[in-house]
């Protein structure tokens, strides 16, 4: 029998200790399905499918791999298309194909340059995306570094948010403290995009702000930057404010 | 609700943060996020919060960061659940058991009106046992007595208690980090329960 030891609050801070006994491994090369339990490795290579709850080490999918229930791994590696009816826990998730959760993630490191869809929220320290990402629900960390197209149903809450804009990008709310986003840089500066790609948003508060083509009804910081392309209603600073002249703001207010 | 309620602005301004601090405390589960009241005004939706408890929040984090990471700060706003001591009559008001089922408890248990969290999982395993009707008082008791002996089985490791009943006799068992267990087709079982996921309800009513 093995168990877990988590810590109450969030998993990925407790250390993840395992009782000694060895645990087997669960590899699926081809077709085939197994149901979950706790493992060492679990490698689905091919189309596999785990029918229920899975505890393991290292968790690597590289065909169509699906879980049928939450997945809790110290690493996991989704590199061909992965579906996890469930959540995942753990200490660090890369995603370099495309993965599907349906309910949370939380996980101390967070990679994706694939396509990723999360159901739920996410809890990480650390998310780095390179590609294309849904959250359902909030998603929070330390830093947030994003070179992508993004869709966030609730608040984007991070201490360090860096944001290059590459496709369209949506969040309800973003907090935190600074907040960076800017326009792909486009190839030597001499080809402007014919379509204009926006971050669009109903309110940002930081205390320093940097944004250039965004859309947002208010915005509210210390120091705010509003760079050019930006259309927003209304702006509350208390430190400075600079402002771009190709930029739209209704009001302005200096609290 | 009737307290008094006061905007994210004006709170910052009272009590001298920024809104990063403000994010980092609520991304640390230091403020609960049903504090959070969203209300919509003339200048769109904003948020409010509670300001009595809101301020003597944002003091006690600011007292004692200097000493504990935010991380230790947020273990200690959770209920610390090993230390936990509550009265009777607090478990009835928090629908953890009913009067009845608690006087039972008493009865049989003959100890103080102060809970701690091993007699509240007894309490409270016991209360649906008998709610749901899957055993009788005397089962009840046999339970009981079950659990008290092993309180320190109970509390370290992964624990079921089953009941099973053979041509009206009833037993019962308290399993320890089992895997599974199969009885002979004459016996009846009555109810299975894991004692962690009773142990997770009871926590999760706190929080």
């Amino acid at each position: 029998m093995h168990v877990w030891k988590k810590s109450n609050r969030d998993s990925y801070k407790g250390e993840w200790t395992m009782e000694t006994k060895k645990r087997g491994d669960l590899i699926i090369n081809g077709l085939g399905s197994s149901n979950g339990g706790q493992f060492n490795e679990v490698t689905l290579n091919g189309k596999g499918t785990v029918n229920s709850d899975v505890e393991c080490t290292n968790f690597d999918c590289n065909g169509l791999g699906t879980v049928n229930g939450n997945l809790a791994a110290t690493t996991a590696n989704i590199s061909g298309n992965g579906k996890i009816n469930g959540s995942i826990e753990g200490q660090s998730l890369s995603i370099d194909g495309t993965a599907k959760v349906k309910n949370n993630v939380i996980v101390k490191n967070l990679e994706v340059s694939g396509k990723t869809s999360v159901g739920g929220k996410i809890k990480s320290e650390d998310i780095k995306i390179k590609g294309r990402i849904t959250v359902g629900e909030d998603c929070e960390a330390e830093t947030f570094k994003a070179e992508s197209h993004f869709t966030i149903g609730g608040l984007l809450n991070a201490d360090l948010i860096d944001i290059t804009i590459f496709s369209d990008c949506k969040a309800k709310e973003i907090g935190g403290q600074t907040i960076l986003i800017k326009q792909k840089a486009t190839l030597f500066g001499l080809f402007l995009p014919f379509i204009q790609t926006q971050l669009e948003t109903e309110l940002i508060e930081g205390d320093r702000i940097e944004i250039e083509n965004t859309k947002a009804d208010i915005v509210r910081g210390n120091n705010v930057t509003i760079g050019p392309n930006c259309t927003i209603g209304i702006v509350e600073y208390s430190g400075e404010l600079s402002l771009d002249e190709k930029a739209v703001v209704k009001e302005i207010r200096k609290v | 609700m009737n307290e008094e309620l006061i905007s994210k602005k004006e709170l910052l301004d009272l009590a001298g943060i920024s809104y990063g601090q403000l994010y980092r405390w609520k991304r640390k589960d230091l403020i609960p996020e049903d504090w959070f009241i969203r209300k919509s005004t003339f200048t769109g939706q904003e948020t409010f919060f509670p300001k009595q408890k809101m301020l003597e929040r944002i003091d006690k984090i600011q007292t004692m960061k200097e000493n504990l990471s935010l991380d230790e700060l947020a273990d200690m706003f959770s209920p610390h659940l090993s230390d936990l001591q509550l009265k009777g009559e607090e478990l009835v008001r928090r629908n953890i058991v009913s009067k009845s089922v608690l006087d039972f408890y008493l009865e049989n248990e003959k100890g103080s009106l102060d809970f701690n969290l091993s007699r509240i999982l007894e309490v409270f395993v016991l209360e649906k046992l008998l709610q749901s009707g899957a055993i009788n008082l005397d089962e009840g008791k046999m339970l009981l007595m079950v659990m008290i002996e092993n309180k320190d089985q109970i509390k370290q490791k992964s624990a079921d208690l089953v009941i099973t009943r053979k041509l009206g006799v009833s037993n019962c068992l308290l399993l320890i980090n089992t895997e599974g267990y199969h009885f002979d087709s004459g016996t009846k079982l009555v109810t299975e329960i894991s004692l962690n996921a009773c142990m997770e309800e009871i926590k999760s009513r706190f929080v």
